[in-house]
């Protein structure tokens, strides 16, 4: 079996003892379904992709509604329980869980939604030089060996970093900041670019090593509602070398790469696809390009995930969602390349009803 | 004569703030908007002539490319640094009134919602478009738009919502700007507003991006 791009993925090497209740799954784990979308193929059942759910979720899928932060493992064994109890083939593995890989940011204004404005810590070469840059080699790889054993036959990790290249670099430097920088002061921007990218690179180098990471999210957005955040030849120049590199890696260790970024991203779709050589993208908006057309447009190219949009998540009847869920999953299981999912994430202004109307759309499909 | 204003326009169109700016780079050392504009001032150029026939037109310029879709937020920002610089050798005329502007606009980000990106992209234009910009700037509650447009009383209002939830709170704004003053003139913007959601709130209008705004208020 090939991808539409040639590159294969066998990932059922299946992991070890189960230490949860399955009774409430139609389907048992199986990563190498997702596997199958990843490459491009129909898989053998409607499978189900989400990236992140709000902790009130968490705790109703776990059937723990608080998370006990008391050992090491406890709150990702609450994770992977949620994720198993909800049907999914993973656990995904964000690195503001498991800090593997931090960059010290500043105090960046944050209730609702966060400015990219505040908290800049870089603004010029004296703060670029005295920043205390990680080092990525010192994080606890050891965590994603150690979570292999927690893991119900069947189910893998998709580990992310925490944030990705331009996210990191409009945290550390500010968006307005930035976008002065890279006009006025190139060479700075450049070694910022770099020793954010080269740090974010070692880090999946490390990460994909470990048998239990079935697949990575490379997790960083780039657009707005109207066009891209930067230009696509300021993207061209500083960030997307390292994502292609990043992806390389990935292909390197034998892992899918999946690109999670948010906003308007129509005018470098060909480069996330032909050049980067990502195997999927996830985060669509209605209001930008609804998932019905971004299937239609780029699904025979690249796997698509998710993409029940978010507004329509919150705003829309248990009945609505459901419909539109199994008319998204239907074409999905026609064509391939394709796992039902949030635009984004379950935040908790999701009701939890409209979350279960959407994943309940997998059982109205006959695999 | 006439060159020097559309040489004023290229330079706030292209973001070139003075002699020392490295941007853009093939014009490293050469005069900027600031250096024009002191020119014209001293060749003669009223005040109101440089503003109205050279600089305005370049941040028009800069604006309608963004809202083609064919500059960044970063040109933008760089136009708005050549504009501050070359306003500044106008600050002076404002001071004495002999430059009037187009009128007031304030400007927030609704309660919840400390995004802020498009409320500034919208002050950046609102201004370079002659408008004098009142930025309460974020996470602002309705009382203190309504106490913002008391102390402006002919001022228009924009306010603008990053999420879902915290777009909801432009109906709370609405409705005590219409409590206040059934008059006032309301936008909103955001990634996830649109104009339906404008009417159904009872605001006047939603704009995609903040030159639809300052178009739609320059030709009403």
């Amino acid at each position: 079996m090939s991808s539409p791009k040639g590159t294969t993925f066998d990932n059922n090497t299946g992991e070890t003892m189960s230490t949860i209740h399955q009774s409430k799954r139609r389907y048992p784990a199986d990563f190498q379904q997702l596997i199958h979308i990843l490459n491009g193929h129909i898989p053998e059942r409607p499978t189900l992709f989400e990236f992140a759910m709000n902790d009130r979720l968490l705790g109703r899928l776990s059937g723990q509604e608080h998370e006990d932060n008391s050992q090491r493992l406890a709150p990702f064994q609450r994770l992977i329980n949620a994720f198993a109890a909800g049907g999914y083939d993973y656990t995904t593995i964000s690195g503001w869980r498991t800090g593997t890989l931090q960059f010290p940011k500043g105090d960046i204004a944050e209730k609702s939604s966060k400015s990219l404005n505040s908290g800049g810590m870089i603004i010029d070469r004296q703060s670029f030089d005295n920043y205390p840059w990680p080092d990525p080699e010192a994080g606890d790889y050891e965590l994603y060996d150690d979570l292999g054993p927690l893991l119900p036959e069947g189910m893998k990790l998709i580990a992310s970093g925490n944030g990705g290249l331009l996210e990191n670099v409009i945290d550390l430097v500010g968006f307005e900041t930035l976008s002065l920088m890279t006009m006025l002061d190139e060479s700075l921007t450049t070694d910022i670019f770099n020793a954010v990218g080269s740090r974010l690179l070692r880090f999946y180098e490390l990460v994909s090593t470990f048998d239990a990471v079935g697949a990575c999210i490379i997790n960083d957005d780039w657009g707005f509602k109207n066009q891209t955040m930067f230009s696509p030849e300021m993207l061209r120049r500083w960030v997307f070398p390292w994502h292609k590199k990043m992806v390389t890696a990935l292909h390197h260790a034998r892992k899918p790469a999946i690109l999670h970024s948010c906003g308007q991203l129509e005018a470098v779709m060909d480069e996330v696809i032909d050049d980067m050589g990502y195997d999927a993208k996830h985060s669509f908006e209605d209001q930008i390009t609804p998932v019905e057309e971004a299937y239609a447009r780029w699904g025979s190219r690249i796997a698509i995930l998710g993409g029940i949009d978010m507004d329509f998540l919150a705003r829309s009847t248990p009945d609505e969602i459901r419909k539109r869920s199994k008319s998204m999953l239907e074409l999905g299981m026609q064509y391939g390349g394709y796992a039902l999912g949030s635009g984004n994430s379950i935040p908790d202004y999701i009701p939890d009803e409209n979350y279960f109307a959407m994943i309940q759309a997998r059982d109205l499909i006959k695999a | 004569m006439e060159t020097l204003l559309t040489q004023l326009t290229h330079l706030i169109s292209i973001g070139k703030i003075n002699a020392h700016s490295p941007y853009p780079p093939d014009m490293r050392g050469q005069p900027g908007a600031a250096e024009i504009t002191a020119q014209a001032l001293a060749e003669g150029f009223t005040p109101a002539d440089i503003l109205d026939k050279g600089l305005l037109p370049g941040m028009n310029i800069i604006g309608e490319k963004f809202s083609q879709g064919q500059a960044f937020i970063a040109n933008m920002l760089i136009s708005a640094q050549a504009m501050n610089a070359a306003m500044e050798h106008l600050r002076p005329f404002f001071e004495s009134g002999e430059i009037q502007s187009r009128g007031t606009i304030i400007l927030g980000t609704v309660q919840g919602d400390l995004h802020d990106i498009g409320k500034n992209l919208v002050k950046m234009i609102m201004k370079g478009d002659g408008w004098d910009v009142v930025d309460l700037g974020t996470d602002v509650h309705s009382h203190d738009f309504v106490e913002a447009v008391k102390t402006h009383p002919d001022a228009c209002v924009g306010m603008s919502a990053l999420l879902t939830t915290t777009m909801l709170n432009m109906k709370a704004v609405t409705d005590s700007l219409r409590d206040n003053d059934p008059a006032t003139k309301i936008f909103i913007g955001g990634a996830p507003v649109s104009a339906a959601f404008a009417e159904e709130i009872g605001a006047d209008g939603y704009f995609r991006d903040p030159y639809g705004l300052a178009r739609s208020l320059r030709t009403n």
